[in-house]
Formats: C-alpha cells, structure tokens, sequence
C-alpha cells in the first residue's frame, strides 16, 4: 500500500536519490567514459568528462597485447562450468531434503553452511600442493573443482529455499488423479522448479565470475580468468589508463547486466533464505 | 508420510553433495593441520621434520601478526560500519516514493557486480593516484595538497574501496526488509502522534534488527577474507601497514614459502573464523525452524 505524498516531497526525495546513487555509480560511469579516451586524454588535468575524442582504439589494443578474449573465454568456462556441475550434484540433494525431510536434514543443511565459513585461506597450502602434483595448477579444471565446491553449500541452499515453497499438495492432488511419478516430475515439478533453479544458476554465475582468490593464487598466464588478468595490470607500465579501463569495461559488463537482473535472488542466496 | 523407500533415495540423492563438501573440508583442512607442525619451506624440499608447537609459537609473536590482527580488526569493523549505517539512511531514502526508483535501485547496486581486482585497481589508479588521480584533481581545484592516499593512509583507502563495494549489499538486503515492513502499523504510529524519528527509532530500527545481524554476519565472514584488494594495491604494505591476516598468510606460505608457519596461521584464521559462524548460524538456524 503505498501511502498519499505530496509531489514536492517526492521530487526532493528524487533528487537526493539521484544525485546519491549517481555519486555510487560514478567509478563504473568513469571506467566506462575513461576507455573511450586516449591515453594523453585519461591523465589529463583537469580531467575531460564528456568532450574528448571518442575512440574505440584501447579495445583493439588490449585484445592484440595480451589475447583478451582468451581470459574472456576462461571466466566463461570456469563460471558456467562450476556453476553447471555444481547445480548437478546440487539438485538432488536440495530436492530430497526439500520433499523427504528428515530427521537428519536441518543438520545436514547447517553443516553445509558451515563449510562456507571456513577462510580459504585455511586451506591455501594444501590445495596448492595437491594441485601443483597433479598438475591441475593453473589448468581451468583445477579452478571449475575449487569453485564448484565453494560455491555447492550457496546453491544447495539456494534450491532449498526455492523448493521448499513449492507446494505438495499439489503432488498429492496428482496422485489421485492418477499421474505417473514420471508424468508428476515432468509436467508438475519441473515447471514449477525451473525459476528457483535459473535464479540459481544466475547468482552463481555472478559470484564464481567475480571469484578472487583462488583464481589469483592457483593461475598464472595460462588459465587466468578476467580477475587475475586485470590483476596484472597492478605493475605501472606508464600510461595505460585508458586500456585498464577499456579491459575492466568488458571484464563487468556482462556480470553487472546478468546482476540487475538477479537484485531479489542475489538477497535470498546471500543470507541463506535468512532476508526474503 | 515419507515411506521407507523414499527416505534411502533421498538419502543417495543427497550423498554426492555431503561426500564432496566432507572430502573438501576434511582433506586439505587435516593437511593444514599437519603441516602446521611441520618444519616445511618450499624452498628446502625433503628436509620436513617435526616441530611440535614451534610454528605457532612463531607465528603468534611475530610482530606482523599482532599488527595484521589490528589491521583486520580495523578493516572489518570499518567496512561494517560505513555499510550498516549507510545501508540503512539509503535503504530508508530508496524506500520513499520517488521517480524513477528503478534505475536509482540498479545504479545503486551495481558496484557489487565490479570484479574486486577492477575495482581495487580503478580506485588505485584513477581515483587515488596523487598526480592523476580524479580525487587528485579536486583537492588541487579546492587548492588543496593532493594527497598520496594508498602510501600515507593505506588501511583507511582500502576500508573505502572495500566499502564501495559492500554499500550496495547492504542497502539491498535492508531494503528488502523495509519493504516488508507493516505499512499500517507505521500509519497508525503516526496517527497517535509519533514523529519521524520515534517512528524510525520504534518502529523501522527493530523490524529491520534481524536483517541487519544478517548482513552484519555474513560481510564479516566475507570480510574476514579480504585478499584481492590488499593484493593489487599495497602487497600489505607499506611495511605490513595494510596487511591482513589473510593476506599474511598468504605472504608466509606462497611468498616466503614457509608452509610450516603459513599452515599454522590458516589454522588460527580458521578458529577465528568460527567464533564469528557460530553467531551466523544461529541466525540461520532459527529461521530454518519458522
């Protein structure tokens, strides 16, 4: 129910707003305008907003310097990868603890979580050394298996919640009808599953993209995904401005696109079903 | 309800799940373990031996530690308190009718979505870099000295930049729970007299209490984690000004490649870690039961 508000008040509250969020949103805005610019043109003092030549060279240049789109490609495996393993071992498990809860299943559950409290860095030495004798580091299969598993506890979760509203009655009304269990799955619990499971899928996406330490610590120049690759642009090679944000521009585009999407699972996935 | 078959297939449904997270939990956490005992660089392959509490004794006093715990202290609590307090005066202000709320929602969201190594690097370079940087250039239009933030102020930059990009959760999350905030109940307030800051104080503040220990919690056990920022823009320095207790143990272990130490300081994260889910899980825990 949204209550009766003078129009004066809501234009105040719409300019504050505004100039607020604008002020929160001005670094991206800036990555943005400041690939558009020539290197000269992105340190320039005092700083050009708008009227500069726009050009579209920095792209051109970051992709024949350093083969962006091979890091491109490698976020792209390893996120979708991860994330599509991961909602395999997943399903299973948050449908039967969904559907056939026991005794057994709110421990099940918490202790999962738990596992995601533990500090990646707890774990840094031994998962370097195993990966370094199998030969999985740098390799884009060692960072889909690390990624897979510290993401596998938010997607359970994630299903879970999702699962858990679909109603049973509904199930119950098709076995008197007569449905098949095949014909119940296919035609009742999946259309009804399948928002919970892309919402899923989307937050996780987001967060395995903009997963940052154990892509930093177990790639190098082979595997390195956009968050190691942008990583190594730290070292000052004099100007490069221009190509940093150029190179950022297109490592966020994507995942802050997929993001506006996904605002309301990004809450629920994050707290655990905690704040809906 | 459940009949007896059902319950052993949930039960091999649900195995593949517990056995990896088991395997990814136990494995490499009783290596750490062991390791931590350990005489063990990587650079002196073969010559592992058995230290008892050694690594311990040695990480716990080394100056670094007492310093990194500090910076940690500091970058969480810091972090917490610029998102919590603003998180809730925005989520209040994004609450309000207004034009165009959507977009305002979407800009205000968006730098959650930034990489952490994009933003790290933005701000280092575009923003705090004291010639060329953009903070640069309006302390020299107000006539000021710029200043070289990330060399004089190093923990307090990267308290920003990590808040830059946590504001936006926080404000989500809290919005969310204003949203489901009984609006007659707030009607009925203000028909008895009650002005808007004991309608906030009485009414808004103890609604949203629950969201806010979410949000609390769960930027805690991220923020505990804090490496990529620290990475790209002082390697924890200058010195170990802006070293955290992640990234200490990464510097032990990858960088000096003393395992035994490093171990023994992944360890002592992992405790301190806990103390904080245990409160998390509660949380949790009791809205499993609602």
């Amino acid at each position: 129910m949204a209550r009766a508000v003078s129009t004066r008040r809501k234009w105040i509250t719409t300019v504050v707003a505004w100039a607020l969020a604008l002020l929160i949103f001005f670094p991206i805005l800036w990555i943005i305008l400041t690939s558009f610019k020539t290197e000269a043109e992105a340190i320039s003092t005092p700083p050009s907003f708008l009227f500069f030549d726009w050009t579209t060279e920095n792209y051109g240049t970051v992709q024949e310097r350093s083969n962006y789109f091979r890091h491109f490609w490698n976020s792209v495996v390893i996120s979708i990868g991860s994330t599509v393993i991961g909602l395999i071992i997943a399903i299973p498990a948050a449908w039967a603890m969904a559907f056939v809860p026991g005794k057994q299943t709110k421990n099940v559950l918490m202790w999962m979580l738990s596992t995601k409290m533990l500090p990646p860095v707890g774990v840094l030495v031994p998962i370097y050394l195993i990966f370094r004798d199998v030969g999985l580091l740098d390799s884009r299969l060692g960072l889909i298996i690390v990624l897979t598993l510290i993401n596998l506890p938010i997607i359970v979760w994630m299903l879970y919640t999702y699962f858990r509203e679909i109603p049973v009655d509904i199930l119950e009304a098709a076995r008197m009808d007569g449905a098949a269990l095949r014909n119940e799955i296919l035609y009742i619990l999946t259309p009804m599953a399948v928002p919970g499971i892309a919402s899923t899928l989307l937050l996780n996406v987001i967060l395995a993209w903009n997963e940052a330490f154990w892509t930093l610590n177990l790639t190098a120049a082979n595997s390195a995904p956009l968050t190691a690759f942008i990583a190594s642009y730290s070292s000052p090679e004099g100007l490069f401005y221009a190509k940093l944000s150029a190179a950022s521009t297109m490592a966020i585009a994507p995942i802050l696109i997929l993001g506006w999407f996904s605002q309301k699972q990004l809450v629920r996935g994050l707290t655990f079903g905690a704040v809906k | 309800m459940a009949t007896q078959h059902s319950r052993a297939a949930a039960r091999v449904m649900i195995s593949p799940a517990v056995i990896l997270l088991l395997g990814w939990m136990l494995i490499p956490l009783g290596m750490t373990l062991y390791f931590s005992f350990l005489r063990y660089n990587l650079l002196m392959p073969g010559t592992e031996s058995f230290t008892g509490w050694d690594n311990y004794y040695y990480f716990l006093t080394d100056p670094a530690f007492s310093s990194a715990i500090v910076n940690t202290l500091i970058l969480v609590g810091g972090v917490l308190a610029i998102t919590t307090i603003g998180g809730v005066l925005f989520a209040l202000l994004l609450d309000q009718p207004m034009f165009g709320q959507g977009i305002v929602r979407i800009l205000v969201i968006s730098p959650f979505f930034v990489m952490p190594t994009v933003s790290a690097l933005v701000w280092k370079n575009m923003f705090m870099n004291p010639v060329s940087g953009l903070l640069a250039s309006l302390w020299r239009f107000f006539g000021a000295q710029p200043v070289d933030w990330l060399s004089e102020y190093p923990l307090f930059s990267i308290v920003v930049i990590v808040a830059w990009q946590w504001l936006p959760f926080a404000t989500l999350i809290l919005l969310t729970a204003f949203q489901s905030l009984d609006q007659d109940q707030l009607e009925a307030a203000e028909m008895d007299g009650a002005g808007a800051l004991s309608r906030f104080f009485h009414i808004m503040l103890p609604h949203l209490a629950r969201a806010i220990t979410v949000v609390v919690l769960i930027q805690t056990i991220f923020l505990l984690s804090i490496f990529a920022e620290i990475l790209v823009t002082t390697n924890g320095g200058p010195g170990t000004a802006s070293t955290n207790l992640t990234y200490l143990v990464y510097a032990e272990s990858l960088l000096r490649f003393d395992v035994g130490t490093g171990s023994a300081g992944g360890i002592v994260a992992v405790i301190l870690a806990n103390i904080v889910a245990i409160f998390l899980m509660r949380m949790i825990g009791k809205n499993l039961d609602a």
